[in-house]
């Protein structure tokens, strides 16, 4: 089963890792930060050697985004950030496990300081048979 | 040499792929570098062979390429090592070439060792699909990489890192001992069952990348099934596999949607495929210990030989999930059998069967549960509970035909009097 780490934050000013740059992970000490950063390590490549993890990618600035919305006249284009959302996608991994519990125990590893992570299913087209 | 189609080709080299890596190994050691060096055989063959015609031995011709590969690796590598240099210096270089052909007569025991080495089990479980779907079952990384719906250079990397790990584990090629070879080959049925049930198999196109993994994983069943013709688990994974397969074309609609076993053609089922593997499972089961891929195929033959659903022996189907219960107990397995209970006993039995499920924190994420629910409650007179239970089934469900499917049947349970769906309020 696939399934997306998404990660939630509002870093500021934007930067990775997110955890560097929002309040809750600036009042974090020095020492516990390299810990942090020393766990995530290990646990990237603990699931690059499994062949868990597929991709990752650390998103931009929601400042420099573009919003395209659909109206039966046409599409518009805005300029970000996507004004429904408090907080924003900040990067997101897409991994591959065995099962949901795997996936759980990965994504609980994401959660840092300021930001929130969600563990969300991919679809797919296929289904199983009964 | 003769002209041959792309199929064929593909076809040939696919089956000279486990012969040929398994006498390179056995030659020259190095699983790792063997592999590669193969893949290039295999890459100058898709190359040449069109053109030229194929080769009057392939085997023998991908054996020689290989073999060139290798050790021009050997010479060119800065990082050689002294053994190596020595084996190069001291062999010439003909003899190290040369393919005594004689040696590639189908040996069983390599063929096997190959397969359970792909299945090692210090390798995790998606590395050994992949590990065998490209040393085994000779696809290239590209095909692997489409039937799971990864990128290519995360497959790629998946691979070499698994035989990266090989190497660090001390892997050997030879067969295990007898005593470590049941569990080492119950580890290969596993891969092989993951290997069918989750390759994505595009319908449409005849492209290079379209190849059916879940034929592939018959294909390399049906083989170490010869190897090991008294294995009755291999055997029941063989039937189940083409038991369900036979079912293929009933499965899906002409608009793509789901149709469920109840409804399905049974004219499109594939008849010489069904009658295959009635025979194996009734040939396995008598015959030694019952595990539960012959249960499952048991069931599966149950329902092949029912001219329609009405005809079907749920008694008979009920018996058999009582005994896979015993042998291999799970939310599954109880699950499947509350709905055969259902259609023996009646629908308030089967959800009887159900009620300690749904504590389950195994099925917590699983839509399963709640579509066999909705089913019976469907079946039981209870309308409105069993809408709602499709409805939380849908919302559960990753599969998107699966989805469809499901909120299809919630919406053709909405009566006008009934109130408005929840999920559609905002």
């Amino acid at each position: 089963m696939k399934y997306v780490i998404l990660i939630h934050s509002n870093p500021d000013p934007w930067g990775h890792p997110t955890s560097q740059f929002t309040a809750e992970g600036r009042d974090v000490p020095a020492e516990q930060h390299e810990q942090m950063d020393r766990d995530f390590d290990a646990l990237l490549a603990e699931i690059s050697a499994s062949g868990e993890f597929i991709i990752a990618e650390a998103l931009a600035d929601p400042a420099s985004s573009t919003i395209h919305s659909w109206s039966p006249q046409g599409s518009t284009a805005t300029d970000g950030p996507y004004a429904e959302a408090k907080e924003q996608l900040a990067g997101f991994f897409l991994i591959e496990t065995a099962t949901r519990e795997r996936a759980e125990q990965i994504a609980a590893q994401f959660a840092g300081p300021g930001s929130t992570v969600e563990l969300r299913p991919a679809m797919w087209s296929g289904a199983e048979d009964q | 040499m003769t002209p041959a189609g792309t199929r064929e080709l593909e076809q040939l080299w696919r089956e000279s792929t486990p012969r040929v890596l398994a006498a390179l190994v056995r030659r020259y050691g190095d699983f790792d570098s063997a592999e590669d060096a193969l893949q290039e055989a295999l890459l100058a063959a898709s190359r040449q062979w069109p053109a030229a015609g194929v080769p009057d031995n392939p085997a023998g011709w991908l054996l020689t390429v290989a073999s060139r590969r290798l050790i021009d690796q050997w010479r060119t590598d800065s990082a050689r090592t002294e053994r190596e240099r020595l084996l190069a210096h001291q062999t010439p270089a003909d003899e190290l070439v040369s393919s005594p052909v004689e040696n590639l007569a189908v040996d069983t025991d390599d063929s096997l060792s190959l397969l359970l080495l792909c299945c090692h089990p210090a390798l995790p479980r998606p590395a050994q699909v992949a590990l065998t779907l490209r040393a085994v079952g000779g696809l290239s990384t590209r095909q692997i990489a489409h039937a799971f719906l990864v990128p290519e250079p995360t497959m790629a990397q998946r691979i070499s890192r698994a035989k990266a790990r090989l190497r660090q584990a001390g892997a050997r090629f030879p067969l295990p001992p007898a005593h470590e070879l049941p569990g080492r080959v119950a580890a290969v049925t596993q891969v092989l069952y993951l290997i069918f049930t989750e390759g994505h198999t595009s319908t449409a196109g005849t492209g290079l990348l379209d190849v059916s993994v879940s034929s592939e994983a018959i294909r390399l069943t049906r083989r170490l099934h010869r190897q090991l013709p008294g294995d009755c688990e291999i055997t029941g994974l063989l039937a189940l596999m083409l038991l369900t397969d036979a079912r293929r074309a009933a499965r899906i609609d002409a608009g793509g949607a789901l149709v469920p076993l109840a409804e399905q053609d049974r004219g499109r089922w594939d008849q010489a495929q069904l009658a295959e593997g009635i025979a194996l499972v009734e040939a396995a089961l008598p015959s030694g210990p019952v595990g539960p891929y012959q249960l499952q195929a048991a069931i599966a033959a149950v329902h092949a030989e029912a001219a329609d659903a009405e005809q079907t022996d749920w008694a008979q189907i009920e018996a058999l999930y009582r005994m896979l219960a015993r042998l291999d107990p799970g939310p599954m397995v109880t699950l499947n059998h509350a709905v055969a209970l259902a259609m023996v006993a009646g629908p308030a039995a089967g959800l009887a069967m159900l009620e300690p499920l749904l504590a389950d924190p195994r099925l917590r994420h699983n839509h399963r549960l709640a579509a066999v629910r909705a089913h019976l409650l469907e079946t039981d007179g209870a309308p409105e509970e069993a809408r709602r239970a499709y409805t939380a089934a849908a919302r559960l469900a990753t599969s998107i035909p699966e989805q469809h499917y499901l909120h299809a049947r919630a919406l053709a349970l909405r009566t006008p009097a009934a109130e408005p769906d929840p999920a559609r309020r905002t």
